[in-house]
């Protein structure tokens, strides 16, 4: 039922998008073209010929190295509903409805996807509190270590310390 | 000859096959001879590979298109430096490169140590062999270099046929630095076996102490510094050739490059921590086992078609080979340590959390992190796709998010670092070593912001580039002063004395600055413009201080392809600075085009202009023209990165103290020359500290 649905949506959305393809770009002010070519770069080009985000399709190696029609069907669509008002939000939804979300630059903040982007922060972290640990356990075992070895050697604290600021002093 | 090629690389593999099994036998019988043997066979299999490589590329020389390979990769008009190249430019022939440096790898080290550490080499042997047998089995019996073009003949049977011609070599790869470019980063990713090789080697035969690092330092330092140079050439490259104004995609196969090299970069600094201090033993031989497994891995993804790659070499069935082989060298390295984990008990002492071993363990922890989030962005889409069952993509946006903070962090600690002793770093020594640095980084931070370096990245970029850069050259001031002073000479000749005593260390200091430099340029990224316009003779267009004036559109040709060019005159203020050609040249070989790009470049900017074609709607010509800061820098960067690196494997040149003075006396014995005790530089073997 729900995927019934989705089709629908997405017939009407190619039909739309189409429509908008054959008739004139509106004129967008500045503040809205900054918007449009925005998120020209966070759509990718559906051409199927490159990975190209829709704003920056190049095709490397093609006849002509500048946006295809795909894309610049893609960028008149964002430039008409941009200029509608519409927010970033419905149009980039829209998208995602007629594509699926392989047409987003990079995956949705939402879902399982959102783990694309938490995972390499939390990762670091937890290395973080890896590393802060390891290094509690080896700064732990120094004075013990440090104590033993004297009381072996029969070398004073203080001795130690004055070789061991030369040390410093030597290898800085 | 093709059957020469083909025997050459079947008993190639025979022979290493030999080396490995020999080798094993040896080190189990403790036969000496059979362990001779086995190196031996290890050495020979250079020459076979070499003999196949040699004729292949005959085939390519003499225009004779009954390889397959071949005709697919080569034509009559493909100059021959090209030819050459075309060696690596396909599937098979690239494997087979692969192997002969591989191959060219284990000679040399098989053949420098072949009277030197007499347990530990059998087993470096084994190791080497073990690898070339996977290679050599993928060349013979899966991507084929030699497979000739058959045809039916009249009487039904198969025979060889030769094509009158091939289809030429893509474009894309007829480029200068595509000559340099993929022979530099195979010599990164084969280099990688040396140390892998005797680290396992170590861990296997329980090599005593810290003798494998010192043995394969060097060898890490090259396979780092080939890899180094492929990764910029490959950037460098890409910014030449592609026409899209950049030079990294975070393109699969460029983020498989790159993760070695991180996890390289991080061993080469924890390694310190094992010489110095006996420290990170098993940590060390991992970051060797993950990079080495990285090289694999990063051949699996690009070549088994798993993720999308824009690279042609990508698409093929040769995955599953490369996922069992990594699953072998897991397993394998996974018994190695749990049997002998003893053996790397380290001692792991931490005398203060603000000291020089401090820094090196965030520094590895921020390498890994980056290495992490490249693989982990590079796989997402394939992991996406298992879980949810859509696929989702991962670009250039997502992997600049998470990567440009770590890069800052890890910017900061190449500064932080050489501040801190080794041991413990006392509040005074901090005060005393982080005042200026600190102080005036701050300064030209807010100079920075003055001057518009608004991006917040960019701005703190540049402050931590004015830090690390102040504590490099104090580090080198510091030094010299001193050498100055005690031997009477000027500062200049100081700083090559200091950096000679100890190559390795200040080397390290000029890799820093060529990565500061790297930073710079990557920064100025911030700063991009582009301008797209169709632009008809005597037409003009402005980006930034240029004005760009179209005086013609013309056609070229010659054997290999067609040119469309467009001749530009670079206006500034008025006066004309230089004529510039972009072109886009078509190849009737393959029917594909590639764009030529025309770039004014200078320190402070590349002025990158396209011939894009024309225009699809109306059939104008259309100019993309870029402006582009500071990316000079990164080539520049790239180039002072591996100079350090050489400085760095250079031996140590130590000072000696004449402790009584020197006379020099004629043949009667009376003094004619005298000098005072001094210090006197001598050459003193490889050591390094």
């Amino acid at each position: 039922m729900i995927r019934r649905g989705a089709l629908g949506v997405c017939a009407i959305l190619a039909a739309f998008g189409f429509a908008c393809a054959s008739t004139p770009a509106r004129q967008l002010n500045e503040a809205q073209a900054a918007r449009a070519k925005s998120l020209g770069l966070k759509v990718k080009c559906m051409c199927g010929g490159c990975n190209d985000p829709a704003g920056a399709c190049f095709h490397s190696g093609g006849a002509f190295s500048g946006p295809c029609d795909m894309a610049l069907s893609e960028i008149k669509l964002i430039d008409d509903r941009v200029a509608k008002g519409e927010s970033d939000d419905a149009i980039l939804k829209d998208f995602v409805a007629q594509y699926g979300p392989t047409v987003l630059v990079d995956p949705p903040k939402a879902g399982f996807d959102l783990t694309a982007w938490i995972v390499p922060v939390l990762v670091p972290l937890v290395g973080l509190f890896g590393v802060w640990e390891v290094a509690r356990r080896w700064r732990q075992k120094h004075p013990a270590a440090a104590a033993a070895s004297a009381n072996a050697s029969g070398i004073s604290p203080e001795i130690i310390a004055r070789v061991q600021h030369d040390i410093e002093r030597d290898e800085p | 000859m093709d059957i020469l090629g083909s025997f050459a690389l079947l008993l190639a593999l025979i022979v290493a096959a030999y080396a490995f099994f020999a080798g094993i036998a040896g080190i189990f019988t403790r036969r000496s001879l059979l362990k001779k043997s086995a190196l031996n066979a290890g050495m020979a299999v250079f020459f076979l590979i070499t003999v196949a490589v040699g004729v292949l590329e005959f085939f390519f020389f003499t225009d004779n298109y009954s390889l397959a390979y071949v005709a697919e990769h080569s034509n009559r008009a493909l100059p021959a430096f090209y030819k050459f190249a075309a060696l690596w430019a396909g599937q098979e022939g690239s494997l087979l490169w692969w192997s002969w440096l591989l191959s060219a790898y284990a000679f040399f080290v098989l053949f420098l140590n072949r009277k030197k550490h007499p347990e530990l080499m059998p087993y470096v042997g084994v190791v080497i062999a073990g690898v070339q047998v996977f290679f050599l089995t993928l060349n013979n019996f899966v991507a084929n270099a030699f497979n000739v073009l058959a045809a039916p003949g009249a009487n039904g049977a198969m025979s060889v046929v030769a094509l009158s011609d091939g289809r030429g070599l893509t474009p894309l790869l007829q480029y200068p630095e595509m000559v340099i470019h993929p022979p530099m980063l195979y010599l990164g990713y084969t280099g990688f076996t040396i140390p892998f090789a005797f680290a396992l080697a170590a861990l296997l035969g329980r090599y005593p102490g810290e003798k494998w690092i010192h043995i394969t330092r060097r060898w890490t330092m090259i396979a780092w510094c080939f890899q180094t140079v492929g990764i910029i050439l490959g950037a460098h490259w890409a910014y030449s050739m592609l026409g899209w104004g950049g030079y990294w995609e975070w393109d699969p196969v460029e983020n498989a490059s790159l993760l070695p090299w991180i996890t390289g970069t991080a061993f080469l600094h924890s390694v310190m921590m094992q010489e110095k201090r006996g420290m990170m033993k098993i940590w060390n031989v991992w970051l060797v086992f993950t990079t080495f497994m990285l090289c694999i891995l990063g051949t699996l993804l690009t070549r088994s078609g798993i993720v999308n790659s824009v690279h042609a070499f990508a698409q093929s069935s040769i995955g599953g080979w490369f996922v069992g082989f990594l699953a072998i060298i897991l397993v394998v390295c996974f018994l190695a340590y749990w049997k002998n984990r003893d053996y790397l008990r380290g001692d792991n002492q931490l005398d203060s959390l603000v000291s020089r071993e401090s820094s090196f363990l965030f520094n590895n922890l921020i390498l890994l992190a980056a290495c992490f989030a490249v693989l982990w962005g590079t796989l997402f889409p394939v992991l996406s796709e298992w879980v949810v069952g859509s696929k989702v993509s991962v670009g250039a946006p997502f992997f600049n998010q998470v990567n440009v903070p770590i890069a800052l962090f890890l910017l900061f600690l190449t500064g932080v670092g050489p501040l801190l002793a080794w041991r413990k770093t006392s509040t005074d020594a901090l005060k005393r070593n982080f005042a200026w640095p600190a102080g005036l980084s701050l300064v030209a931070g807010v100079v920075g912001f003055a001057l518009g370096f608004r991006q917040f990245y960019a701005l703190v970029c540049l402050i931590l580039s004015v830090f690390v850069v102040l504590t490099i050259f104090l580090e080198f001031f510091r030094g010299a002063r001193v050498i100055a002073a005690r031997e009477s000479t000027n500062l200049l000749t100081a700083v090559g004395s200091l950096t000679m005593r100890n190559t390795r260390r200040y080397g390290g200091y000029v890799v820093h600055l060529g990565m500061v430099m790297i930073f710079i340029g990557i920064a100025g990224q911030a700063f991009n413009k582009d301008v797209r316009a169709e632009l008809n003779i005597g037409q003009t267009m402005k980006i930034g201080p240029y004005t760009l004036l179209c005086q013609n559109f013309d056609e070229i040709a010659n054997n290999n392809y067609q040119s469309s060019r467009a001749t530009l005159e670079v206006f500034r203020d008025g006066k004309s600075q230089m004529m510039l050609f972009p072109q886009r040249r078509f190849f009737p070989a393959s029917g594909e085009t590639e764009t030529i790009v025309a770039t004014r470049s200078s320190p402070l900017r590349d002025l990158y202009v396209v011939y894009a074609g024309r225009s699809p709607q109306d059939g104008h010509p259309v100019i993309h023209a870029y402006l582009n800061p500071l990316v000079k820098w990164i080539w520049f960067g790239g180039l002072v990165v591996v100079l350090g690196t050489l400085l760095a494997l250079l031996p140590n040149r130590r000072a000696a103290i004449v402790r009584s003075s020197v006379r020099e006396r004629a043949w009667d014995g009376t003094v004619v020359a005298e000098a005072a005790p001094a210090q006197v530089a001598v050459t003193r073997g490889a050591s390094h500290d």
